[in-house]
């Protein structure tokens, strides 16, 4: 774990996605990785710029939706048949078209959950400090109308000035050094 | 820090630019020519499978299993003709990009409303061969054909109940209405749909509310009208049956197809211009994930209308579940429940295949099998031949064959509907947006 002072990073803010994108996608070519985007809404196609890789989210949703419906089904098999076997109508206890319901709610209520704090638990929110709320700039336009691209202090290829004259060639409409 | 100055240009100057020519690329020809043909070869083996079945012993049903088989075609063209009309309502009243690329093709499609007209003439005028009201049309017919063991007892009473909407008179005025309703609409969303290509851009403000306005009701029309058709076509085939979600049914299944068949449609056309400037993974996206829903609506009131039938358990109810369960059925419906949910549902969920145009139109047209099987799985367990008894005989391929072939002259007329039209409507507000790169919207 390295030290937590210092510069976090070098960040640029630009007024359009496209300019973001661009941006990016050349800096990932050029082999820069420790590196993130943040804009005010989902842009797809910055997170595939700057390498976005496959995470378990889509796993654990399914594997929640699959087990809280087979639990749903489970228990109402079990009171049907088991512990409180009732004649409704002359039906055979198990009547599962009766239980598809329940089990179809579960199944979407647990895929639900599992989704929502699966991507809690694996993205490390919440967080209740971010270096990046130092600049005023990011503050003010990150859930408004600004496009940022970070080069994080801890890639390799990071020095200070070298790094800044990287950025300045995208044309941002600023370069802003991040302390820790 | 300070801002620098911004001296660079943005945006706009990476659109991509719309093709001169938005005409239909000429593969269109083709598929029209592989669709009459594959239409005449299976009308030939429609007329042999139906002599054959004339002399099999000992049902002799080789030209009713023609006539059921018809109903079929026609309940599948017909969902092409008016759900994509009524797919083009709900598109103009919810906007969307996604709907610039299935505006022209759901255009062509409710303009082969005449081709459904000529199909349904023909039911028509065969009536007799498949529903029992139009055999029995007077209380004193039913009372004989009960007393000389034609029919049972449920179907004397439901015929003489039903008489004053189940008759030949009002099955024809009501069909006749139905079409003329469509057709109208059909009529004045395409002519408006041209001439508001042929104006201005100042205008479009105008032309979307007035699209809207005439759609919004047109919906509501075409909710009900559908019913009225479901009941008198297919429902009323079986006298002693009725569920009131039925008219809904078809009306999802509609959607279904349709989008099924629009999505095919769009991203065969984007292998080469206009759609392959136009078509971009976003919209593509968007139109696999309404297949979806309309995936899930489905099995939503399909399932709804069986398990409140199967809690009922009531005797004039049960019985056509019965009658489509029992006999070797069961199989039927368990391939429906594959095809129709199982198999959509479980690959629809991954967003990689939403986005690969192989597999979506692969996807899409599993869906469009599973239309016909589901309909075919309504039809024919109707007649006493069939009903619990699914066996095989040379006329139950007439399934296949009838609606092969009256779908591949559908096609055929949907082609040169298609040509008819350039493939983009360039005087709407999307179309600037649909040529930006991906990621520049929110």
């Amino acid at each position: 774990m390295p030290a937590r002072e210092g510069t976090y990073g070098l960040l640029a803010e630009f007024d359009t996605p496209g300019d973001l994108v661009r941006a990016a996608r050349q800096a990932h070519q050029d082999g820069w990785r420790r590196m993130d985007c943040y804009t005010p809404y989902p842009v797809e196609e910055a997170a595939e710029a700057i390498g976005f890789h496959r995470n378990k989210v889509p796993l654990l949703t399914l594997i929640g939706g699959l087990l809280g419906g087979a639990a749903m089904f489970a228990l109402q098999t079990w009171i049907s048949v088991l512990a409180y076997p009732i004649n409704v109508a002359g039906r055979p206890t198990y009547s599962w078209p009766a239980f598809i319901v329940p089990a179809y709610e579960w199944t979407i209520l647990w895929a639900g959950l599992s989704a929502a704090f699966g991507m809690l638990a694996l993205n490390g929110l919440p967080a209740l400090y971010h270096p990046l709320f130092n600049a005023p700039n990011f503050r003010d336009g990150a859930t408004t109308d600004k496009f940022f691209l970070c080069l994080e202090a801890l890639d390799p290829k990071f020095d200070l000035a070298e790094a800044k004259a990287y950025l300045q060639q995208f044309h941002p409409n600023s370069v802003v050094e991040v302390e820790y | 820090m300070a801002h620098e100055p911004n001296q660079h240009a943005h945006g706009a100057s990476h659109a991509r630019a719309l093709p001169a020519d938005l005409g239909t690329p000429p593969f269109v020809g083709t598929w029209k020519n592989r669709a009459l043909t594959t239409g005449a070869i299976f009308s030939v083996i429609a007329v042999i499978l139906a002599v054959l079945g004339q002399s099999q012993d000992p049902e002799h049903l080789g030209w009713d299993h023609l006539l059921r088989g018809w109903t079929l075609g026609l309940v599948v063209t017909w969902g092409f003709a008016v759900g994509g009309l009524a797919l083009l309502m709900v598109q103009y009243c919810s906007g969307g990009k996604w709907g610039l690329l299935l505006r022209r093709p759901l255009e062509a499609m409710s303009r082969t409303l005449p081709l459904v007209f000529v199909y349904w003439a023909v039911v028509a005028i065969f009536m007799k061969r498949l529903y029992l009201w139009s055999r029995f049309t007077s209380a004193s017919d039913t009372a004989a054909a009960l007393k000389s063991g034609i029919l049972n007892e449920i179907q004397a009473h439901c015929l003489d109940f039903k008489r004053p909407m189940l008759n030949p008179n009002a099955f024809v005025w009501v069909s006749l209405l139905c079409f003329a309703i469509w057709g109208f609409y059909a009529w004045r969303l395409n002519s408006l749909g041209l001439k508001r290509d042929s104006v201005g851009p100042e205008t479009t403000p105008y032309w979307i509310k007035k699209l809207e306005n005439i759609s919004g009701p047109g919906i509501v029309v075409y909710a009900i009208t559908m019913t009225a058709a479901s009941i008198c076509w297919m429902m009323s085939m079986d006298v002693t049956w009725f569920s009131t979600v039925y008219g809904l049914l078809f009306l999802v299944e509609q959607g279904f197809q349709v989008l099924a068949l629009g999505i095919i449609v769009s991203l065969l056309l984007s292998r080469a211009e206009p759609f392959r400037t136009l078509l971009r993974q976003t919209e593509q996206h968007d139109l696999g994930k309404l297949a979806f829903a309309f995936v899930m609506l489905n099995i939503y009131l399909t399932f709804g209308q069986f398990l409140i039938i199967w809690s009922g358990n009531l005797p004039d109810e049960i019985n056509w579940y019965l009658d489509r369960i029992r006999g070797g059925w069961g199989v039927i419906i368990t391939l429906d429940f594959i095809f129709h949910w199982l198999v959509p549902f479980t690959l629809l969920l991954s967003r990689d295949l939403k986005r690969n145009k192989k597999r979506l139109i692969l996807v899409c047209g599993i869906m469009i099998f599973a239309v016909a099987l589901n309909q075919f799985w309504l039809i024919e367990p109707n007649f006493k031949d069939a009903a619990r008894n699914l066996h095989f005989s040379w006329g139950i391929l007439e399934y296949i064959a009838v609606p092969v072939a009256m779908t591949a002259f559908w096609i055929a007329y949907f082609c040169t509907r298609l040509t008819a039209r350039p493939l983009v409507q360039t005087n709407d507000p999307h179309l600037a947006e649909i040529l930006e790169p991906e990621h520049a919207q929110a």
